[in-house]
């Protein structure tokens, strides 16, 4: 498929030139001087750098450079050593032990041992504390210390996204005395192993970073052993597209990413800029129509309004061709996609949806619009994020096409906390998300009630999707897993659970002096190996 | 005019009190719950209730209000919902940039305001009238975030003159101000004209013109005065509207600002922290109203008696 192929070049561009040289590459690394960088933070003024509590991808971008993981995902999603130099699981897989490094030291000067480790897993699942991260730790319900630098991990049972999970942003390793320190100000206050040390921050607008000396410990995944070659490295939240953008061209940042459609010409016609881009392991975006709120729990209407709905044109006219239309839940490069397998599974087709909707009663009103029995065929669609990617701009478009076959659809805006609990409720007729993850286990928080996460309810109530993805989270062959996961998710799109939409590249904008940064497998930035060209 | 500054202060003190029951009331009744978001994705019921518990965001309406007002006497702001910080120190830490920002816009829309209103009523039916007039309603109908791309792509990555985001440094704030103070200067510079023109057919200057005072004089010291009185109350209300402004151009020159810190806090229906920079908003743009009244009374002393 081409979905497919584009992919594995966008990859290759990824990993087998990583890091990204140009024409530059011939020159050797030097050491030294800042790199500033612009990405999108939305217009979110706090800033909450503590890996655990973080709800928020792009802070998520900042992370990489603080706080290191226990172990990382390599390019072909299987996990290599990072803090952990190797782990053992036992025969029926609930306990783990991990022999951790022993020559790593925090930016407080403490010690990352076996005991640090602990904290920062009891913290994660400590019920009182409630992070984020809670979920990456599953069925995880105690650990312990075997030695100053091995970890025991027990768990209720079989949790086969455990290793992947680890090797997340979500969670990284914070400093125990600075939590201890700061409590909930870590946040403002982040102390990791990282390659870079916190210098400060101005709120909402700016985050420094300094070079880490001590750093010995990068990933296994790294060319570079010692500390990071920049002297500095700033972060600089710049939410107007135009304006990152822009920041690059005049010199001001030497890196801006999620660079919008309509601006990736210029950058690619410029000679001092480069553009790269990547997957970012996540939930392709998609459209989750309510399924248990009539008359959408009758799966052939679900499946007449996605015949209505032409998905590749929408992505054309609002991507411009920069992003592939996506077909299955999980996006390509996260292990287990059915990206191929569902690539073509159906087709657009208004003509057999407006069928579909009259013989089950549904007939034209005066305005245009269906209805049966008093009642109109008019859809919610609830949101609260804007038009971030552009989201709205493809609802909108959604909108045109169903009013061409007489199904109304009203895009309701809605605060945060609000949209959630209407989405806890069921609420609502149709919704919109993507969720990043490491493992295809992010299906049973969306899709299965006894793992839903709380934002990104999706009232799906369906026995024999839940049986597969519980099944799937506890096994552990590779293979027979993949299969439980590609019928999971074609059971999702057979029954019009999800409309997926898009996938997404993340995407940075670099100046010809750049060199050195890495997109890692999830889609997330390293900066330990980056230099400035003279 | 002790008597008549003591008499605005208490209405201040009115009108203050006024927006800040106004706004508890938008947002109380505004629908949602701040414990959801505060609780994260994985928390289960009873975190949530726990949560909205140590918030009060649950407790009747007159309860939380008073609550507030009673707080707030004591010049206590409270903490954040979202981030269980003080009020008073996110405010401390964004309210600066803000009002850097309206100040500097505040005098370039003053200085160009005043400036080219006059220069346009002198040379009333010509073509410098023409041309400031014409730019004056172009840069009006100019939507302040595009104004402000326009400026970047020239200065900042045309020219290479100014950096295109950040504040804090002189130079981070002489495109943000531009943008803003356009929003002021246009209406100010119309009315200056309107004003100066209407003026000079007053009678008393064509006396002063047949005692043989030099035009100089006239206009500036006479016509000027008189004009400018009505333009002073208007850019009271101005500063209200840069303000409101100042929420797109912070983000669109990606400034710290209290307008970014409002809007968050109306979308998180962070109570307690929408509260506190409205009331800031509300005592900046009342202060001001103040100034402008005391200076209206000093430019025309018609209005002391």
């Amino acid at each position: 498929m081409t979905t497919r192929r584009r992919f594995n070049e966008l990859l290759a561009s990824a990993f087998v030139a990583a890091p990204f040289g140009g024409s530059l590459a011939a020159q050797s690394p030097r050491s030294g001087g800042e790199l500033t960088v612009a990405f999108d933070g939305a217009s979110i003024v706090k800033f909450v750098l503590d890996p655990h509590n973080s709800l928020f991808a792009p802070h998520n971008r900042v992370f990489r450079s603080i706080y290191d993981s226990l172990v990382v995902l390599r390019a072909d999603q299987t996990v290599g050593p990072w803090l952990a130099r190797s782990w053992e699981i036992s025969p029926d897989r609930r306990h783990y032990v991990f022999d951790l490094r022993d020559d790593v030291l925090f930016h407080d000067g403490s010690r990352f041992d076996a005991a640090a480790l602990k904290f920062n897993l009891d913290r994660v699942i400590d019920p009182n504390v409630a992070t984020y991260a809670r979920g990456e730790l599953g069925p995880v319900v105690a650990t312990e210390a075997l030695a100053p630098h091995r970890l025991g991990v027990t768990l209720a049972e079989p949790f086969a996204p455990l290793l992947r999970n680890l090797s997340s942003t979500k969670l990284g390793i914070v400093s125990p005395a600075a939590i201890t320190k700061y409590g909930e100000g870590i946040g403002q206050n982040p102390v990791g192993t990282g390659p870079f040390r916190f210098t400060g921050l101005a709120a909402g607008v700016e985050i420094r970073l300094e070079r880490n000396p001590d750093y010995r410990w990068p990933p296994s995944t790294s060319t570079l052993s010692g500390p990071a070659r920049l002297d500095r490295l700033t972060f600089k939240n710049v939410p107007e597209h135009s304006t990152r953008v822009a920041a690059l061209q005049s010199g001001q940042v030497q890196v801006a990413d999620l660079v919008p459609s309509q601006h990736l010409a210029t950058i690619r016609s410029s000679p001092d800029l480069r553009l790269v881009q990547q997957e970012l392991l996540n939930t392709n975006y998609a459209l989750f129509v309510n399924p248990t709120r009539a008359p959408w729990d009758d799966p052939d209407l679900r499946r007449a309004l996605r015949l209505a709905i032409d998905v590749d044109a929408i992505v054309r006219t609002v991507y411009l061709g920069s992003l592939a239309r996506a077909w299955s839940p999980l996006s390509p490069s996260m292990f287990a996609s059915a990206e191929q397998d569902l690539a073509g599974s159906w087709k657009p087709d208004p003509k057999q949806a407006a069928d579909i909707f009259e013989s089950k009663g549904w007939r034209r009103g005066a305005d245009g619009v269906r209805e049966k029995a008093g009642k109109k065929l008019a859809l919610g669609f609830v949101d609260a994020q804007g038009n971030r990617e552009q989201r709205l701009d493809v609802v909108q478009l959604v909108r045109r096409q169903l009013a061409k076959i007489g199904v109304s659809l009203t895009i309701e805006s809605q605060s945060g906390p609000l949209l959630v609990q209407r989405q806890l409720a069921g609420d609502y007729d149709i919704s919109g998300g993507a969720q990043f993850a490491d493992d295809p286990d992010v299906l049973r928080r969306v899709f299965a009630p006894e793992a839903r996460n709380r934002l990104s309810v999706v009232q799906v109530e369906d026995d024999q999707l839940a049986d597969l993805l519980r099944k799937a989270a506890r096994e552990d062959e590779p293979e027979a897993r993949k299969a439980l996961y590609l019928r999971a998710q074609r059971r999702i799109v057979d029954e019009v659970y999800a409309i997926p939409i898009y996938v997404l590249l993340y995407n940075l904008a670099l100046s010809s002096s750049a060199q050195g940064i890495v997109i890692d497998a999830h889609g997330f930035l390293h900066f330990h190996e980056a230099w400035l060209s003279g | 005019m002790i008597v008549y500054l003591l008499q605005r202060l208490l209405s201040v003190a009115v009108v203050v009190y006024g927006a800040v029951t106004l706004i508890f009331l938008i947002l109380f009744w505004l629908p949602g719950d701040p414990a959801e978001l505060v609780a994260g994705p994985d928390a289960d019921p009873a975190t949530v209730a726990t949560i909205r518990d140590r918030l009060g965001a649950d407790k009747p309406l007159v309860e939380q209000y008073l609550g507030y007002v009673v707080r707030l006497a004591h010049a206590d702001l409270g903490v954040s919902f979202t981030t269980g910080e003080p009020v008073f120190d996110r405010l401390a830490e964004q309210a600066p940039a803000t009002f850097e920002l309206t100040l500097a816009a505040g005098s370039l829309a003053l200085a160009s305001g005043i400036g080219l209103g006059v220069v346009s009523a002198v040379n009333a039916g010509r073509w410098g009238d023409y041309a400031i007039r014409s730019s004056l309603l172009l840069f009006a109908s100019m939507p302040p975030f595009w104004l402000g791309v326009l400026l970047i792509l020239l200065f900042s990555v045309t020219l290479r003159w100014l950096p295109a985001v950040g504040n804090g440094a002189a130079a981070q704030l002489v495109m943000p101000a531009f943008c803003l103070g356009l929003i002021a200067a246009c209406p100010l510079a119309r009315l200056v004209r309107a004003n100066v023109l209407e003026t000079l057919h007053e009678p008393f200057v064509v006396a002063l013109r047949g005692k043989g005072l030099g035009e100089r004089a006239v206009l500036y010291r006479h016509v000027l005065r008189n004009a400018l009185a009505p333009a002073v109350t208007v850019f009271g209300v101005l500063t209200g509207e840069m303000l409101s402004g100042a929420v797109v151009v912070e983000t669109v020159f990606a400034r710290q600002g209290l307008g970014r810190l409002l809007a968050e806090a109306v979308g998180g229906k962070d109570i307690p922290m929408a509260l506190g920079a409205t009331l800031l908003a509300a005592v900046v743009f009342c202060i001001g109203n103040l100034l402008t009244d005391v200076v209206h009374r000093i430019i025309d002393p018609r209005i002391e008696s």
